[in-house]
């Protein structure tokens, strides 16, 4: 394990690199593409948490983003900097998160799925008709793009690399908890409740933190949508997102830590790389299909069995070189 | 997480994001077409654009924009918000003369100010009244705004029809709410009152409680702000359920695509349009003619929008000589186009200050299966 340590970190390092240098001389259409794919490799990555690790579905991804974005937008608005109105919007979306997993206690798979289901058309509703705090169906505009003391993040190129500083840090959180005994404690949980429980670990405090953690991405994602888009909906929390949120997790490779950051890739970069076709969104609907039912684990699935088969012929190569 | 993930989960994300756009300098004037073609949108979106598209024809082959070719390339924000704002980014990114797009307000609320920090003048379908009062120079519509078309149907409640109690069936977003706002104060003004206020949801598909709401109400007229494909749904579930009181709308209800889907059940509906392709004037008419000839459909009046927005684009850069997106917006603002002189504005047409537009309207009525013009409302 400590022999594999140095090139992982060599690896994050060049692909940190990779991402600092890839926007350099390009339009701001795709920093801004650039920008929604860290925004949403972030909820996604929260949403891996609950799903993939801890085995917890939810269709409420993007009601956490709402709250998060909401509460930036509303607090910044209110001439709060965005490092005091973005931590309120993760706690509380952490808070809330907290009390939605209440009902995963007692109800599992397509019951879950449809009570955090209920949960999002609720924030949805919320968000339309409550128009003296979240403006109504006219949402909320102008929102101001984060200031850290004398540096202004208002540029497109200073945006994404302030949103880079912010994934980096919250995927190297993430990082933390998932090797913590609170990730190998997620992950007992979905492999088998009963047999966890009774090596002494405590399910129901393990559950409610997969999902109050797992909203609190969602959170923090909503926090940079906010300044990013500079406008926010009750449309853009709707139920349709949490799928899209979903899909992300789903297509990447359930239940591993790098594959939301391809699902999301997949799903916001794909469409956009493939709108010179006429019939784009046909081509990459089928091949959503064509992944799911040709490979289940996602991208991630099709990349390992690719290096794996690699290594099986560099070894057997090996072995016929040796007499 | 072994290190193999990792070096898989780079590959991929390296692969994925290494998409640049090459760019490519011709003497040509960009009008990029950003509209919804996909989505709760497609039918104003995809008619915003061939209208465009009929536009750019005729201008390319009497000889372009002040010696150059328009280039007209379609982008589809799949009536989000979000995509829109992006493809607007992008657009200007590639060198956007003018922006012709997009239709829906959600969408245009969103990305106008991306144009607008940008500078670059961008002809809208939206018709949502914050549109244009949130003090951006470089927005303008291509239709009257809700603010401007809900006012001239309260004449026609309260004098036509003679209407003391009135429902409203609207769509429930932010198009609908604009129309929604203007119409109760309008109605409180007028004195009548407004027994059953009814929203709905985009894409909404069963209208059986909407209506009975609205028949329980005793109402003496109902005020439909629907969206096209909801409007044909109102329309036919009024007709099951033995509606008979007036079904008066704003633009969408007695339009082409309406009328297509609710078949018989649009019969007698009436609406104010701003725009409307069976309005007595030839002009409009010949375009109507011409577009049906092209696309082998009848047009809504977002054809006639997004044909005027490029025909626009035109005069007033043809007016200021040169290629110059400030002096146009300046242009704009306090413009009157005389159809008299530039006859493919089809009527005269004015745009204020804020970029509202201004011009004579018609009254209309579903007769046979067509849309039919009863009456003409002055420009305002």
């Amino acid at each position: 394990m400590s022999s594999r340590r140095p090139l992982a970190l060599i690896v994050a390092a060049v692909l940190l690199a990779v991402l600092l240098i890839l926007p350099v001389g390009h339009g701001s259409y795709f920093i801004y593409l650039l920008c929604s794919w860290l925004m949403f490799t972030i909820a996604a990555m929260g949403l891996n948490l609950t799903l993939g690790y801890a085995g917890r579905i939810s269709l409420a991804q993007a009601s956490f983003m709402g709250v998060g974005a909401y509460t930036t937008a509303i607090l910044t608005l209110h001439g709060w900097p965005w490092l005091a109105a973005a931590p309120v919007g993760v706690l509380l979306c952490f808070v809330v998160g907290l009390l939605l997993g209440f009902p995963a206690l007692r109800v599992r798979g397509h019951f879950l799925a449809f009570v955090t289901l209920a949960f999002n058309t609720l924030f949805f509703l919320v968000a339309r008709n409550e128009d003296w705090l979240t403006g109504g169906s006219y949402g909320l505009s102008d929102i101001p793009r984060p200031r850290i003391g004398p540096i202004s993040a208002d540029g497109q190129l200073a945006f994404y690399y302030f949103t880079l500083a912010v994934s980096a840090l919250a995927i190297l959180a993430l990082w933390g908890i998932v090797r913590s005994p609170w990730g190998r404690a997620f992950k007992a949980l979905r492999e088998n409740e009963v047999r966890a429980e009774s090596l002494g670990l405590d399910t129901r405090r393990i559950t409610l933190l997969a999902f109050a953690i797992g909203s609190a991405f969602g959170g923090l994602a909503g926090a940079i949508e906010a300044p990013l888009v500079q406008y926010i909906e009750p449309n853009s929390f709707a139920v349709g997102e949490s799928l899209k949120v979903l899909l992300m997790v789903v297509v990447g490779g359930l239940g591993d830590f790098w594959g939301p950051a391809l699902g999301a890739a997949m799903v916001v970069l794909l469409p956009e790389a493939l709108r010179g076709t006429r019939y784009y969104l046909i081509v990459y609907a089928l091949f959503v299909i064509a992944l799911m039912v040709l490979k289940p684990t996602g991208l991630m699935g099709i990349g390992k069995t690719f290096l794996a088969r690699l290594a099986k012929s560099r070894a057997a190569a090996a072995t016929e070189a040796k007499p | 997480m072994s290190r193999r993930n990792f070096l898989t989960a780079a590959a991929f994300a390296v692969a994925a994001i290494g998409l640049g756009g090459a760019a490519r300098a011709a003497d040509v004037v960009k009008l990029p077409c950003v509209c919804e073609l996909s989505g709760a949108g497609a039918v104003s979106g995809t008619n915003y654009r061939d209208g465009a598209h009929i536009a750019v024809d005729e201008i390319n082959a009497a000889g372009g924009i002040l010696g150059k070719k328009i280039e007209m390339t379609d982008y589809d924000t799949q009536t989000d918000p979000m995509t829109s704002r992006a493809l607007i980014q992008k657009v200007i990114d590639d060198g956007a003369y003018v922006i012709i797009g997009t239709v829906y307000s959600g969408s245009t609320a969103v990305n106008m100010l991306v144009a607008q920090k940008a500078g670059v003048p961008q002809f809208t379908g939206a018709e949502a009244p914050d549109i244009t009062a949130k003090g951006n120079p470089y927005i303008f519509r291509t239709s009257s705004g809700a603010e401007k078309g809900v006012p001239a149907l309260t004449a026609y409640f309260k004098d036509t029809v003679k209407a003391k109690k009135i429902a409203i069936s609207w769509v429930n977003n932010d198009f609908g709410k604009g129309g929604h706002d203007v119409f109760l104060s309008e109605m409180k003004k007028a004195g009548i009152q407004v027994v059953a206020d009814v929203p709905s949801e985009q894409g909404q598909v069963d209208f059986s409680a909407d209506v009975s709401k609205i028949k329980q109400a005793g109402a003496d007229a109902v005020f439909v702000y629907l969206n096209e494909e909801e409007s044909a749904r109102i329309l036919k579930e009024a007709v099951k359920q033995g509606l008979k009181i007036p079904m008066v709308g704003e633009v969408t209800l007695t339009g082409q695509k309406v009328i297509d889907l609710a078949g018989g059940a649009a019969e007698g509906a009436l609406a104010h349009v701003g725009l409307a392709t069976s309005a007595p004037v030839p002009s409009i008419q010949a375009f109507a003619a011409n577009f049906k000839k092209i696309y082998k459909r009848d047009t809504d009046h977002n054809g006639i929008k997004g044909y005027i927005a490029v025909w626009a684009t035109k005069y007033v850069t043809e007016m200021i000589g040169k290629f110059d997106r400030k002096a146009f917006a300046d242009k704009m603002h306090g413009l009157t186009l005389d159809v008299a002189k530039y006859p493919h504005m089809l009527l005269t047409t004015s745009w204020d200050k804020t970029g509202e537009l201004s011009r004579e309207s018609f009254m209309t009525e579903v007769k046979g299966g067509k849309q039919v013009i009863t009456g003409t409302v002055p420009a305002n």
